[in-house]
């Protein structure tokens, strides 16, 4: 019997899947790469072709920020392309760093400023408030 | 770090050919593009918590250099843009993969004819707006001091 189980050798790989957030966070890089592309290039096409730095003033952001249409799409913009951004950083960083106590305090980090990012300028696009500068 | 130089050394050393090459580019430009992405929303929030700061940051950027800078970025973003709906097409369509060569030709072919016109449009923007500080006897080789912002202080 022991030897016939020596002979019938069967590995057993163990695999536990701990979440779905590397599946997520694929998905969410190219989902969020289709609406940059319209939000993002648009926003370049619009702010700096269009328009430009060299006559930008406080008073051009606020003339833009009057109407909820621009604030929302800032947003919109802001909420992709900061997560979109910190995760792609957080890919390249993982092929250098080989410590995964290191990867661990590394991606608490990240998400922390992802957070932290979002919700300070969310709130200063939301509660711009135009007439200060017209 | 070892890892990093390592890295650094080998992918210029690498005849990846196109897709190497694309790989790279991908990344710099990503980097590139966070870099500014992250001084540039945290700036532009002053707009609302610290107007003052924020009045004098848009008149740094009218400073020729980091004007140039704007157009490295304007360069990033449209590159990054067409290569990762490339990655993304490629990802979901295996059956195309046949055509990882020509897909990259395709890429950096939208993005010279994308980016060469607004090139030369923003770099004459840039001498148009030094030409006319010129003429009223300034330049735009100074950065206005920060109290010149005061006004707009809370």
């Amino acid at each position: 019997m022991a030897a016939a189980t020596s002979s019938q050798k069967i590995t057993v790989r163990k695999f536990q899947v701990h979440s779905n957030f590397e599946r997520f966070a694929y998905l969410f890089m190219r989902m969020s790469g289709v609406a940059l592309l319209i939000l993002a290039v648009g926003h370049m096409l619009i702010q700096h072709v269009l328009n430009s730095s060299s006559n930008l003033t406080i008073e051009f952001v606020a003339a833009q920020w009057d109407s909820w249409g621009w604030k929302v799409y800032d947003i919109l913009l802001l909420w992709l392309a900061i997560p979109h951004g910190i995760n792609g950083l957080r890919n390249i960083l993982e092929d250098y760093i080989h410590n995964p106590a290191t990867v661990k305090l590394v991606n608490r980090l990240l998400a922390l400023f992802v957070v932290a990012t979002v919700i300070w300028a969310t709130i200063g696009m939301a509660l711009f408030d135009a007439s200060r500068f017209q | 770090m070892s890892s990093l130089i390592l890295t650094i050394r080998e992918s210029l050393r690498y005849r990846g050919r196109s897709g190497h090459i694309s790989w790279m580019a991908h990344r710099v430009s990503g980097i590139a593009i966070l870099a500014f992405l992250v001084i540039h929303v945290w700036d532009t929030a002053n707009a609302h918590f610290w107007p003052q700061a924020y009045a004098w940051s848009v008149a740094l950027f009218k400073y020729p250099l980091i004007a140039v800078g704007e157009l490295v970025i304007m360069a990033a973003v449209l590159y990054h843009a067409f290569n990762g709906i490339r990655i993304t097409l490629l990802d979901f369509k295996p059956e195309w993969w046949m055509h990882q060569q020509r897909s990259a030709t395709i890429v950096w072919t939208i993005f010279l004819v994308l980016f060469i016109p607004i090139a030369i449009y923003m770099i004459s923007g840039i001498f148009g707006h030094c030409s006319e500080l010129a003429a009223h006897g300034s330049t735009c080789w100074q950065i206005p001091p920060f109290s010149d912002f005061a006004k707009y202080a809370n």
